[in-house]
């Protein structure tokens, strides 16, 4: 009798339960590299969390006040280093804003060519590991397959398949082959029947669905207050692509493309599968763009007398800042530099794209599951290259 | 086992020895046929994953198809160092994949590979396998609590909630061809289907109860879509994260194991058994030869009814003058049958494993209790209803 009262009484006081916290990362297979997240758990609901970056800081703003312009475009590769074409592009417009260069036109066209390939190979490898993170191993391999084509394109006139350095101050490194162009055609027309592959495989996938819908929702609101850019930032409906409002490069003005945002297909508007559904939809735009650009590519130099000579003499601009953005698959990247008249600059500052977008992962994580976590970082595709640069 | 018995009992043994001797002769044969079937599994899981992402898995070890991976494999995690965490608890972290292993493995003993192929005919051989292998969410939990790691312990969490939640579809899925067959016994399956054909074309709701054992015996495995104990994007390994060497090598091998003996039960129960569903027409009366071998063994029993007997009598005359020879080899073609069926559901999944993403805790738990379990329920209810008015 006694015992049955212990279990009628509403007094609980002595039945409690702890919160957990939990370490995700910097060691985690699906922080995408050196994140920590620490997590107060609830059973498997997280209750708060707390961003820890900074494992991967290597000082690049800095090194960049010791190096010439020139070389420090090497070291924006290893920034976003999935989309190193992207950056190297950002950081030569902004070195040609402050010292006032001409680009050959047939370097611009090919410059966007090789930002909109390099922005297929970051997307698929965000499409990949988004795969994995929601537990289907198969995508990665897809992606991979594909991405392989891209790097060897981009690997005949850089010379490197990660890394390129290709794009520079002035112009490019050096011309492409001749049959590159066909082969970057060719590649076009095999993309796009892969990626009908990948939606049979993944986007459409009921159990993905379910994993990503109504997961991890951003309002449009929420979006312009953190400074959101890139697919994040239009997944929640905000129509903002800097290659359509604010043309950096002259071609961009000259191709028809689409900007894709989100529309709540499955579930509500800026959530996960609308992230991961803006990607996969930018980069049918950018075989688009890759389309128009080989068929209107001019002929000519791709280097300029400047440019050649600045491997001799390091170019020093006059006192001043400049700054230019870029839309990377990521979001906006930009560089702030300011000289006073030195070879290298006094201040060199970067606005990294993942950076800004991983600000909104706290707001997001308290109420959800652990396994919708995983889902949310992966949707957010941060490099941690470009968070601690 | 008889034939044991009666062997080690001839060879001058007294008392209790020869059926220790018998027990321990069939133990060892069925450890290293599982050793062996483990080995070619892990094989066929990286090969077919291989495939299904245009790769081609092992190549070089063994020359052929890297068949020796496994082997190699297995030699390796052997010398590994046997690692403990810090403070973790020492003995319950040693004893917890035997504790798993076991589990499994025990409910193997009831399984007749073939008639005469069984080491024990329990009257309750499917209810002995469920119950055993339940054993294993123990292991699982010794396991995560043991190891002094966060992620272990979400991993043995997971794994008890989704094992106790999945086992109850399970059963009820099972209990239709129970309803049919009228019994628990394993061999009696493959006795009833050699006569009345598969039992999932018995009525419209066999098969609805098929695909919800499958289901459920999916997360029973912990193998995609429901492998969140050890989610490998959200927990590192799971529950055994921080087992290295022959100890993690014991985990692995019982999820083979497990996958073995559910694939068996569905091929058993489901799906003929030993039996094939058309003749091979001139290649040879295998179908009768194994029907009348299987009915044979049924009626062979002490306590066999007139009519086993008499059904197995009609089956021999049926299966014509090479009967005789047609038996012995009817009762290898019938484990050979068996085999293949069963290895045709663990490619299954396997299939499912490298093609699906991962559900949800609670999407798992909605699965089961939502969906499995009222289609489970149903099929049993209109089985029960076919049987009495059909």
């Amino acid at each position: 009798m006694e015992a049955l009262e212990m279990y009628t009484t509403d007094d609980r006081s002595d039945v409690y339960t702890e919160e957990l916290k939990l370490n995700l990362g910097p060691q985690h297979p699906s922080t995408h590299g050196v994140l920590r997240v620490e997590l107060k758990m609830d059973g498997e609901v997280i209750t708060q969390s707390r961003c820890d970056i900074g494992y991967l800081h290597r000082c690049a703003e800095k090194i960049g006040e010791n190096v010439s312009y020139l070389q420090f475009t090497p070291y924006t590769d290893r920034m976003d280093y999935l989309a190193s074409m992207n950056n190297n592009l950002a950081w030569s417009l902004t070195v040609e804003k402050m010292l006032d260069l001409e680009v050959p036109e047939r370097a611009q066209w090919l410059r966007m060519i090789c930002c909109e390939l390099n922005r297929i190979a970051s997307h698929l490898i965000a499409f990949g590991t988004y795969g994995i993170d929601i537990g289907a191993n198969t995508p990665f391999f897809y992606a991979f397959r594909d991405r392989e084509k891209i790097m060897a394109l981009l690997e005949r006139p850089s010379g490197t398949r990660m890394l390129y350095n290709y794009i520079q101050p002035g112009g490019l490194r050096r011309d492409v082959d001749d049959n590159w162009v066909d082969d970057v055609l060719t590649f076009c027309g095999e993309f796009e029947k892969a990626w009908v592959e990948y939606n049979t495989l993944l986007s459409h996938n009921r159990i993905f669905i379910g994993r990503t819908a109504n997961i991890g929702i951003i309002p449009r609101e929420m979006a312009l207050d953190f400074g959101l850019s890139g697919p994040v930032l239009r997944a929640s409906g905000v129509k903002w692509d800097l290659r359509r409002d604010v043309p950096y490069l002259a071609p961009y003005d000259e191709v028809d493309f689409e900007v894709p945002i989100g529309e709540g297909t499955y579930g509500t508007l800026g959530d996960c599968w609308d992230r991961y559904w803006v990607r996969m939809r930018e980069m049918m735009e950018s075989i688009r763009i890759i389309r128009q650009g080989c068929a209107k590519l001019p002929g000519g130099e791709v280097m300029t007398k400047k440019q050649k000579s600045m491997y001799k003499t390091p170019m020093k601009p006059g006192p001043g800042h400049a700054y230019m953005r870029c839309e990377n698959p990521r979001g906006e990247l930009g560089f702030y530099v300011v000289s006073e008249g030195g070879a290298s600059p006094i201040r060199n500052r970067t606005r990294a794209p993942s950076f800004c977008n991983l600000a909104v992962l706290d707001q997001l994580l308290p109420g959800t599951m652990l396994g919708d976590a995983v889902a949310i970082i992966g949707s957010l595709d941060i490099v941690l290259g470009e968070v601690d640069r | 086992m008889n034939l044991l018995i009666e062997l080690f009992a001839g060879l001058g043994l007294e008392g209790a020895w020869p059926l220790t001797f018998a027990y321990a002769v069939c133990i060892g044969s069925l450890l290293g046929f599982v050793t062996v079937y483990a080995m070619f599994a892990i094989w066929m899981e990286r090969k077919v994953a291989a495939h299904i992402q245009m790769r081609y898995g092992p190549m070089e070890t063994g020359a052929f198809h890297g068949w020796a991976q496994s082997l190699a494999d297995a030699l390796k995690l052997l010398f590994k160092e046997d690692l403990l965490p810090t403070r973790a608890n020492a003995f319950l972290f040693w004893i917890a994949p035997a504790v798993v292993f076991c589990g499994v493995f025990a409910g193997m003993i009831v399984i007749p590979f073939a008639a005469g192929i069984q080491i024990v005919d329990l009257d309750l051989g499917i209810f002995f396998i469920i119950a055993i292998s339940s054993v294993e969410v123990v292991g699982v939990i010794m396991a995560g609590w043991a190891s002094n790691s966060k992620y272990s312990l979400f991993g043995a969490v997971r794994e008890a909630a989704q094992v106790v939640s999945y086992e109850l579809p399970a059963a009820t899925a099972l209990l239709a061809p129970i309803l049919i067959v009228g019994s628990f016994k394993l061999g009696d399956f493959n006795a009833y289907q050699a006569e009345h054909g598969w039992l999932i074309l018995a009525n419209p709701l066999m098969p609805i109860a098929a695909l919800c054992y499958f289901i459920s015996s999916l997360a029973g495995c912990k193998r995609a879509p429901f492998d969140l104990p050890e989610a490998e994007s959200e927990l590192v390994s799971g529950f055994h994260t921080e087992y290295s060497g022959m100890r993690f090598s014991f985990f692995f091998l019982e999820e083979y194991v497990s996958m073995f003996v559910v694939s068996l039960l569905m091929a058993s129960l489901f799906f003929g058994g030993t039996t094939l569903p058309f003749d091979l027409g001139g290649f040879g009366n295998w179908t009768e030869w194994a029907r009348a071998e299987t009915l044979g063994a049924a009626a062979s029993l002490a306590n066999a009814t007139p009519e086993a007997i008499a059904a197995a009598a009609r089956a021999r005359t049926e299966a014509g003058p090479f009967a005789d020879i047609g038996n012995l080899i009817g009762a290898h073609a019938g484990l050979a049958i068996l085999i293949l069926k069963t290895f045709f559901f663990i490619f299954v999944q396997m299939w499912l494993r490298w093609t699906l993403p991962r559900l949800r805790v609670d999407q798992v738990m909605t699965v089961g209790y939502k969906y499995l379990l009222p289609w489970g329920l149903f099929a049993v209810m209109g089985t029960a209803a076919w049987e009495v008015l059909v």
